[in-house]
């Protein structure tokens, strides 16, 4: 793999030194992203905090609608300014992204921040070649000929382990299978050396066998490059698999925040705990799954106290009061009257 | 209430297939003369008994929908028969097909798509009743009610719009639509995949009581193996449109004979903290081949981790032992023995009890919450 140690040349962003490990890429602080309707207000996140180190996966888990997806749109400006209303702090290396003007945003993304989407063929434009769609981010932002530029582009598809990348250079999106074009969005997106990749439901679209290749391939790719990663998915075993910290979104609000060890060993938030529950498993038959009854809360219009109160086994009285984030263990972090859950098994 | 229909002597099978195949035409010449064709599926047998499930599964483009179909003759099949109830269904005109489906009942992926915007979920629910003229037409709005609280709804929705009700809801109103003809056998195609897991859990807990209840059976199409693990008495697994395994639900997850169900266990993300994770040696390279081209010999040998030259050359025959497991491998005994690692998932004895606790508080019927 020589071409690809070569290819990743930039050194500020090779070894991982032992400090990096502690400087945060990304730091988001008190997020807050209202949608403004003719009729009623929609806060779809809400007091949103996290921070993703030099290195580090995050993965930001939650179902439909609980607000994983608006998060990433908001860090990376890409929600509509006139209807989305967003407050609080993004700061990624010392800059404030929520002040930046658009121009600056538009050099940072695709460059030093960038972000991959779960269906590639929409992403990908199909009237260009894969390789004139790389060419175009690395020319948008290095200053080098179209020739070098060509050079890196297959150089990446060689990286994204795609066979013969000269002839796919010259392809199509049509002409490569769905596993082909995720790795075709992986190699634009790290055509630059992005310092953060975010990456919403990235292998949601493909088939298990070739999602596990793309997770591999991306956990082999931050090891050389010491990209910082947010994942955003629904999936609990993609967590489990490519990810080192995760925060667990409900309702617009972070309900668990803690290591991918701590959630899967001993889960501290109801709501996880019966998201847990219900996944099926390979290595018991159950009569029935832990199903957690009912749906999510009207957004436009939230209960008062704990959003997953109406839904939650464990409830109290207290929990007409919203709780805060608590820190439940070292670490581990859960929004949640009933924590630590050990005293409630007897 | 609906009860077990039986009108066949016992021990038919409810659905059998026999050698059924499928080719679709991807080119024709001017003249209209076939080009290039796709075999999608290929030289499929089995037979689905009363009560049972039997789960089948593979990737996109495995053939698995197309065999579905072609169960109800949706699509026509262009080699094989298929029974209904001990009936040859395979050639029959439109009109006996449509008599068959009452008996056969299909749900799909997408519970948007599947019902009619224009249409009250009463409306939806009944249109079966009356195109089998199952209860007289005084009593239909009953029926309807009835079938309504068989699936977790209130009868007082029955006059709402699909648009009203959120995905698991919406599922549940195609799962009654299924039941109002009465049938003895439901194929589900990816009928969960669209939901979130906590809503997926309770369609999956519906489906289950439902069978016991009725006696239904499923064909469970579907590419999640854990639901079908939930879910499955027998899997059928297909590759590129061939069974490549096929047998009880408890030997194809604790003994998987064929590399392929091997790589499909190993790919599934384990929902286990990083520290206990499994080995990733069963994984499949590459990508899948054109299903227009299909591999010679052995399908799977372009990506198979234990390939050999002479798999260019095997035939795919069914090989069965005599406790009625079947897979397609030629060399499968010869395979480095399975470690049974990803049955394993050891688990934490105090997070089973906080499950436990979390269910058996969840059961407590002051707080039934209902999905409105």
């Amino acid at each position: 793999m020589s071409t690809s140690q070569d290819i990743l040349s930039n050194p500020s962003a090779r070894s991982v030194r032992a400090d990096d490990a502690v400087t945060p890429v990304l730091e988001v602080t008190d997020l807050r992203v209202a949608f403004e309707g003719d009729a009623r207000t929609v806060t779809a996140v809400d007091g949103v905090s996290f921070t993703v180190r030099k290195g580090r996966t995050l993965a930001i888990v939650g179902e439909s609608g609980s607000g994983k997806s608006v998060t990433s749109l908001a860090v990376m400006r890409l929600l509509p300014e006139h209807s989305a209303r967003i407050s609080g702090k993004v700061n990624f290396d010392g800059r404030q992204l929520l002040d930046e003007t658009k121009s600056a945003m538009r050099s940072l993304r695709g460059n030093r921040l960038a972000m991959i989407f779960q269906e590639p063929m929409t992403s990908l434009n199909p009237s260009y070649t894969v390789g004139e769609q790389i060419n175009e981010v690395i020319l948008r932002h290095r200053p080098i000929s179209k020739k070098e530029a060509t050079e890196r582009a297959i150089a990446m598809l060689r990286l994204v382990r795609i066979p013969s990348p000269e002839t796919r250079y010259h392809q199509y999106p049509h002409n490569l299978s769905g596993g082909m074009r995720q790795r075709v969005m992986i190699a634009m997106a790290l055509a630059c050396d992005p310092e953060l990749l975010i990456a919403d439901e990235p292998t949601t679209a493909l088939d298990v066998t070739i999602q596990a290749q793309v997770l591999e391939l991306m956990r082999e790719l931050q090891q050389k490059t010491g990209t910082a990663i947010v994942l955003i998915t629904h999936d609990l075993g993609v967590v489990a698999e490519a990810c080192d910290d995760v925060i667990v979104m409900y309702a617009g609000q972070v309900v668990e925040q803690c290591s991918v060890e701590q959630l899967f060993t001993f889960p501290e938030h109801p709501y996880t705990i019966g998201l847990l529950g219900s996944l099926p498993r390979l290595d018991e038959k159950r009569e029935s799954l832990v199903a957690i009854t009912g749906a999510v809360p009207d957004m436009a219009n939230p209960p008062k106290g704990c959003r997953f109160q109406a839904r939650c086994p464990f409830r109290i009285d207290k929990c007409a009061e919203m709780p805060d984030l608590m820190e439940v263990s070292p670490g581990h972090f859960s929004r949640c009257w009933r924590a630590p859950m050990e005293d409630l098994v007897p | 209430m609906i009860k077990p229909v039986s009108s066949s002597p016992p021990g038919t099978p409810i659905i059998e297939v026999r050698g059924l195949g499928k080719k679709f035409v991807v080119k024709r010449t001017v003249f209209g003369r076939p080009l290039a064709q796709v075999g999608a599926v290929d030289d499929v047998t089995f037979s689905l008994m009363p009560g049972e499930t039997l789960a089948v599964v593979g990737e996109s483009g495995c053939g698995k929908s197309t065999l579905g179909r072609m169960l109800i003759r949706l699509i026509k099949p262009s080699a094989g028969e298929v029974f209904i109830d001990g009936h040859n269904v395979t050639n029959v005109s439109h009109a006996v097909m449509r008599e068959q489906r009452r008996h056969v009942q299909l749900i799909f992926q997408d519970p948007y798509a599947s019902l009619n915007p224009r249409m009250t979920i009463a409306q939806t629910i009944a249109e079966p009743l009356m195109l089998h003229n199952i209860v007289p037409a005084g009593q239909r709005a009953k029926r309807v009610a009835e079938l309504l609280e068989m699936v977790g709804l209130r009868p007082e929705q029955a006059n709402r719009y699909p648009h009203e009700f959120s995905g698991g809801q919406r599922q549940r109103v195609v799962i009654a639509r299924a039941l109002a003809s009465e049938p003895k056998a439901i194929i589900c195609d990816e009928a969960v995949s669209a939901l979130d897991v906590s809503i997926q859990a309770q369609v999956l807990n519906l489906l289950k009581d439902l069978q016991k209840r009725l006696g239904l059976a499923f064909v469970f199409i579907s590419h999640d193996l854990g639901v079908v693990k939930h879910i499955a008495d027998r899997v059928a697994v297909m590759y590129l449109g061939k069974v490549v395994e096929i047998g009880t639900a408890e030997m194809t997850f604790s003994t998987p004979r064929h590399p392929y169900t091997r790589a499909l266990l190993s790919a599934i993300p384990v929902a286990a903290p990083p520290s206990q994770h499994r080995s990733r040696a069963a994984r499949l390279h590459g990508d899948l081949p054109s299903p227009i081209a299909p591999p010679q010999g052995c399908r799977l040998h372009t990506r198979c981790p234990h390939a050999r030259p002479e798999c260019q050359t095997v035939s795919m025959a069914l090989d069965i032992e005599p406790n009625g497991h079947a897979n397609a491998c030629a060399f499968w005994r010869e395979l480095p023995a399975q470690d049974a690692d990803h049955v394993r998932e050891p688990r934490n004895p105090k997070l089973e009890k906080l499950f436990a606790a979390f269910e058996a508080m969840a059961a407590r019927p002051a707080l039934t919450v209902s999905e409105s």
